[in-house]
């Protein structure tokens, strides 16, 4: 690697400077006074304002001691820290926010001096090389992280890139080896270099510095108008970088979709489902890729938490349609995920604890060829965790007037126990560095949720002469997944990530009950009846992605993809009679081409074609994607994108009110479950200035050959022993349009964006009739506001969220027959499907975080109070009816109500 | 100023939004809860019985809706429209036991605030050869082995057709064998899901006592009702319980008997 010339060699310079040179003095003055000798004795650039440091005295006598330590010590004692810029520059600040202020003084003092410092290197001698192209790589220099979506200018012309998943960058045509490269990236300071004739040919690394303070920038930017050039060239795609999400409420995680649900577009009233609800998509319709693997179990806790961890996580992507030919077998969107490569300089640790979890991760380069990088979170049940828990298992009935409700499925036996119950995750990224155009990487993501209701039971003396009965009764379900990527740049402009995934997906619940009785007799008996049910995916395949930079004009993206899916699904009852059996496999497989053309620096055309060929049905499925974007000035942008997707696998959802609903997937088949299919039709129009940007984005989709599951289970009757499940695979088509309206201040103390979705999402099912009617995830009206004020190490946050209710079905009335036995069939009459709304939802969310400094104004942490759902507001999540003593008791199931929760975050390196 | 005329823009196109959007349908289909409720059901030997309510407020607390009287109803075999009487209230009757024959189909017709409301079943063949392997069973008290089987029941069904058993404890609840349930019902109905046995358990039998059981050739639409309906839903879940009425709601539907009788003995 070799490491930036300019700017690193500044820092690293003035690093060097306070660390070896060895103090003896003693210092009685002022500050300002003892900081001017320091400055000229040892060639430093200290900025300051002399009028308030002038008011601190030193009186100090420093024996054999490193000017680092001079300066902690002088700064500690009078409550000031101390910063250096990237360009070797100090900058001694009484607050963080005071480095723009100083900086404007530093840049005045040059002027004033007539000596503007340098900030590059001056062209060595005439151009000799012309129209040739670079490549290179843009990287955290602290910790060498890769920076995808950097941005990479040649100085004073059009030329502009930016960097990919990997970080890396080609430029084509760069007129004269005396160019200077610009690159900047959000929260990090921008590094200029001059090239020259040797530099050309080697691959440039930029190794940029964080910059002391990203706050006065949005955390999350809708990527396609934000100050990157490939921006303009995207649709429907927002960015999110996760070291920023302490800035936002949370409740108890710092959680990446749950962020994305704060910008229009994706639905944020699921508190149910950290799923995303995209464009009026449901969550099994947006592919969610880890490292190159699918994930199938998105969240944690009866989906009140993405699975993911933000710590092991460097960036998030979310495509929110229309999305490129390299994605498929999903509807509606694309969430990609990166992992973090870890530390590849010095070793690094972190922790977070809040009211509801421990995380904590360590990051540590092996060797110089190789980082590891290990995160592992783990809930534990404190009160928070409780209150989510009984929010998502149980719920409770009002008692109706005059009678008592009771709980729905309670038998005679009452007995109550709190049941154990958790859920963790681990990540572990293993980096490995061949040579500079070889890069391994093994990735590995396992979680898993955890309910045990297990006891021990003593049978009463009354019931029997003696025995213990064993009830087993536990739900577990989660992930693993692993993958391995083979980088390889073969030259200048090609290069590809070839990867091996596995991903496996399970759900079980066993309960049972195993035990022994004595009668009296004295013999004994062992016996065991109960539920058992499995449910597990497993998903093997191998994907090659290549990328060919043709010309600044043009690049080609192509690949191939091969997949294996079983799953297989088990409902047994009595250890005898299986209710549900299902064992299904499929190979799926196929390839892609598409072309990014910019046939100018206005326009960007992106053509696309992805060909998959899916085993059960043996038919091919060709999926033509377009997206085009027309610069029309530098404030406004055109965009539109089009294309075909086929989705050929279907989460579905088995309903139970008692224990939560459960999860589990079912693959797509010549019969009852149809490959879906759905078009996309999506433009917009966007604003942006130094200040605001506008984005306005409208959308039109028609969905075919969707599933929908339903299972009624016959009536468990006294006697019952053989319990059938009748199945059913409903199919039917929708259609959402929608428009979204987004509005940020991206600079400032006060940052944020107010978001507006004006949508419509359809259905229909045959079973329901032969007209349209609205979608679960339907929502009319959707308004998010949200709100970050920055104060010195303070940063505030508020988050409103409004949105129509979502649609419901109720029943009308109720009739009585009598059935054969002699007892009475109560029915409801049951009004039309989703003709109901539930009152409209809304909520705010505020948090408090300060920031932990060391003195060198490296953060090293912070602490953070949320609190959700402020005025405790009863959104209501859906009713339930009982029929009690002849009339109908409507409950009203809530979301989480006011909730606190403080997180403490700290950071070693 | 750019951003005052990027705001107009914005504006411009919520207008046009709300008019992409503005094509709603608003059709609840309330109209369903003035319908008629059929309860009915046809055995040979017996009087036809259709007992007609309307439907209940959701509030309502009476175990019956109110009858709908002065109807004209009419019950069809293909070629005698026999007109029913009205016993009582809502009920309505036609008293000619040789009317329902095995095999036939029957049509129930009658009009309802000027709907034409209707419904049609076929009588099932009856039960043949129904027996018991045990008369009487001696259930022990653990209470823990309960699905082990201590009994059968079975009866022809080279077909696969559609068989209900309906257990009545002729006792009543006066000797509960199972402590944990103490309100289960003396008697209920089971789904034998097409099959021509059934295996009893100790979980059987929720009393101990004589036992009259008895086992109805039922048809499919008997079948759909039982398996659709269900005591709590959610509004995520709620769809209606199947019918077989035509502009209404309930049951009209026919079914053969055959009986026995067994002892549940503690």
């Amino acid at each position: 690697m070799i490491p930036g010339i300019t700017t690193l060699a500044f820092a690293q310079h003035t690093e060097t400077v306070l660390n070896k040179t060895i103090i003896n003095k003693l210092f009685t003055c002022t500050l300002d006074k003892m900081l001017d000798t320091v400055a000229q004795k040892y060639h430093l650039n200290i900025v300051f304002e002399r009028d308030s440091l002038s008011k601190f005295d030193v009186v100090e006598h420093f024996f054999e001691e490193p000017l680092k330590d001079v300066f902690d010590r002088v700064c500690s004692q009078n409550d000031l820290h101390y910063w250096i810029e990237s360009d070797g520059t100090m900058y001694i600040l009484q607050n963080t926010d005071d480095l723009d202020r100083l900086k404007k003084l530093n840049a005045l003092k040059h002027l004033s001096q007539g000596k503007a410092k340098p900030s590059i290197e001056p062209v060595k001698g005439p151009p000799t090389h012309f129209l040739f192209s670079i490549n290179g790589r843009v990287i955290d220099q602290s910790t060498g992280e890769s920076l995808p979506s950097a941005t990479v200018r040649v100085r004073n012309t059009q030329l502009s890139t930016s960097t990919n998943t990997d970080g890396n960058f080609t430029i084509f045509n760069i007129p004269s080896d005396t160019c200077v490269i610009e690159v900047s990236y959000s929260g990090y300071q921008p590094d200029d270099r001059r090239l020259d004739a040797k530099k050309i040919n080697t691959t440039l690394v930029f190794g940029l510095f964080k910059s002391l303070n990203t706050l006065n920038e949005v955390t999350i930017l809708g990527k396609k108008s934000g100050v990157m050039t490939t921006d303009t060239k995207k649709v429907g795609v927002l960015q999110l970088t996760p070291e920023s999400l302490d800035k936002l409420p949370n409740l108890g995680e710092k959680d990446i979709l749950r962020a994305f649900q704060l910008m229009p577009g994706v639905g944020a009233t699921n508190e149910s489902s950290s799923g995303a609800y995209v464009r009026g998509g449901t969550p099994d319709q947006n592919l969610v890729v880890f490292d190159g693997f699918t994930v199938y179990q998105v969240d944690h806790l009866y989906g009140f938490f993405s699975a993911f961890n933000s710590n092991a996580v460097k960036d998030v992507q979310l495509y929110k349609g229309g999305f490129s030919s390299v994605y498929g077998g999903r509807l509606s969107s694309v969430t990609e995920i990166n992992g973090k490569d870890g530390n590849k300089n010095e070793a690094s640790y972190g922790v977070d604890l809040s009211l509801l979890s421990l995380n904590m991760f360590a990051s540590t380069p092996l060797n110089d060829k190789s980082s590891l990088l290990i995160a592992f979170r783990r809930s534990y049940q404190g009160p928070l965790y409780d209150k989510i828990f009984k929010q998502f298992n149980t719920s409770t009935v009002d008692a109706g007037p005059g009678g008592g409700g009771g709980p729905p499925g309670g038998g005679g036996f009452s007995e109550s126990t709190t049941p154990a119950s958790h859920f963790y995750d681990a990540d572990a990224r293993y980096n490995y560095k061949l040579d500079a155009n070889n890069i391994f990487t093994w990735s590995v993501y396992t979680g898993e949720d955890k309910t045990d209701n297990s006891r021990a039971l003593q049978l009463p003396s009354f019931i029997s002469s003696g025995g213990s009965l064993n009830v087993t009764d536990y739900t577990k379900y989660g992930n693993l997944g692993s993958s391995v990527k083979w980088f390889r740049q073969w030259n200048k402009h090609i290069h590809s990530n070839t990867y091996i995934t596995y991903s496996s997906y399970f759900n079980n619940r066993d309960n049972s009950t195993a035990g022994t009785t004595t009668d009296s007799n004295g013999d004994s008996e062992t016996f065991e009846n109960g539920t058992l049910e499995t449910n597990n995916l497993k998903d093997i395949g191998f994907k090659s992605e290549w990328e060919w930079e043709i010309s600044n004009k043009m690049k080609v993206l192509y690949g191939g993809f091969g997949n294996f899916q079983k799953i297989n699904y088990d409902y047994i009852q009595n250890d005898t009679s299986t209710l549900i059996s299902q064992h299904n496999q499929a190979f799926l497989g196929g390839g892609y081409i598409e072309t990014e053309i910019d046939p100018n620096n206005k326009l960007h055309i992106q053509p696309g074609l992805r060909s998959t060929w899916f085993e059960p049905t043996g038919k091919v499925y060709l999926e033509p994607r377009f997206s085009a974007s027309y610069v029309v000035n530098e404030h406004y942008t055109l965009k539109a994108a089009t294309g075909q997707f086929y989705q050929f696998i279907n989460e579905v959802t088995r309903e139970d009110v008692v224990d939560g609903n459960r999860n589990f997937w079912v693959l797509s088949n010549n019969t009852n479950i149809p490959v879906s299919e759905a078009r996309h039709y999506m433009a917009g129009a966007s604003y942006e200035n130094d200040q605001f940007l506008i984005d306005v984005e409208g959308y039109y989709k028609t969905l075919s050959g969707l599933t929908q599951y339903t299972e009624s289970q016959s009536q468990i009757t006294p006697g019952s022993t053989t319990n059938t499940i009748q199945q059913d695979f409903y199919n039917g088509t929708g259609r959402a349009k929608g428009i979204e309206v987004l509005v940020q201040k991206k600079l400032g103390r006060y940052t944020g964006w107010i978001g507006y979705t004006l949508a419509d999402a359809e259905n229909k099912f045959a079973v329901y009739g032969n007209s349209f009617y609205p979608a679960d995830q339907d929502i009319r009206h959707e308004f998010k506001s949200i709100n970050m004020y920055h104060y010195y190490r303070w940063n505030f946050a508020a988050v409103f969220i409004f949105s129509t209710g979502h649609p419901y079905t109720s029943p009308l009335s109720t009739y009585t027959i009598t059935s054969v036995d002699g007892n009475t069939l109560t029915s409801y009459n049951v009004a039309k499907i989703n003709s109901e709304r539930l009152p409209d939802y809304h909520r705010l969310d505020l948090s408090a975080t300060y920031d932990l400094l060391k003195l060198s104004s490296q953060k090293i942490g912070s602490i953070g109070l949320s609190l959700f759902n402020v005025y405790n507001h009863a959104n209501i999540w859906y009713r339930e009816y009982q029929v009690v003593n002849n009339q109908v008791i409507t409950t009203n199931v809530k979301y989480l109500g006011f909730t606190p929760n403080i997180t403490l975050s700290l950071r070693w390196k | 100023m750019e951003i005052k005329n990027n705001l107009l823009k914005v504006t411009f196109s919520l207008a046009l939004a709300m008019l992409f959007l503005s094509c709603q349908k608003e059709d609840t289909g309330s109209t369903s809860v003035n319908l008629p409720v059929v309860d009915s059901y046809l055995i040979p030997g017996h009087p036809v019985i259709v007992k007609i309510t309307q439907q209940k407020s959701l509030t309502d607390t009476a175990e019956y809706g109110k009858p709908i009287t002065g109807l004209q109803v009419f019950v069809s075999d293909g070629t005698t429209n026999a007109q029913l009487t009205e016993a009582s209230a809502g009920n309505y009757t036609y008293t000619d036991s040789s009317f329902l024959v095995t095999g036939k189909t029957y049509t129930l017709q009658f009009k309802y605030q000027l709907v034409t409301v209707s419904a049609k079943t076929v009588i099932p063949a009856k039960p043949v050869n129904f027996v018991v392997q045990y008369d009487t069973v001696t259930v022990s008290t653990s209470g823990t082995s309960a699905n082990n089987t201590i009994d059968r029941l079975s009866w022809n069904n080279p077909g696969s057709l559609n068989y209900v058993l309906v257990f009545d404890c002729l006792d009543g609840s006066a000797f509960p064998a199972n402590t944990f349930n103490a309100d289960a019902k003396t008697s209920f109905e089971i789904n034998t899901n097409a099959a021509s046995y059934y295996n009893l358990t100790q979980r059987t039998f929720p009393y101990y006592g004589s036992y009259l059981v008895t086992l109805l050739s039922v048809n499919q639409e008997y079948i759909n009702l039982l398996t659709s309906s269900t005591n709590s839903a959610t509004s995520q879940n709620l769809s209606n319980v199947a019918t077989n009425i035509v502009n209404g709601f309930g049951i009209f539907t026919a079914m053969q008997a055959d009986t026995l009788k067994m002892e549940v003995n503690e």
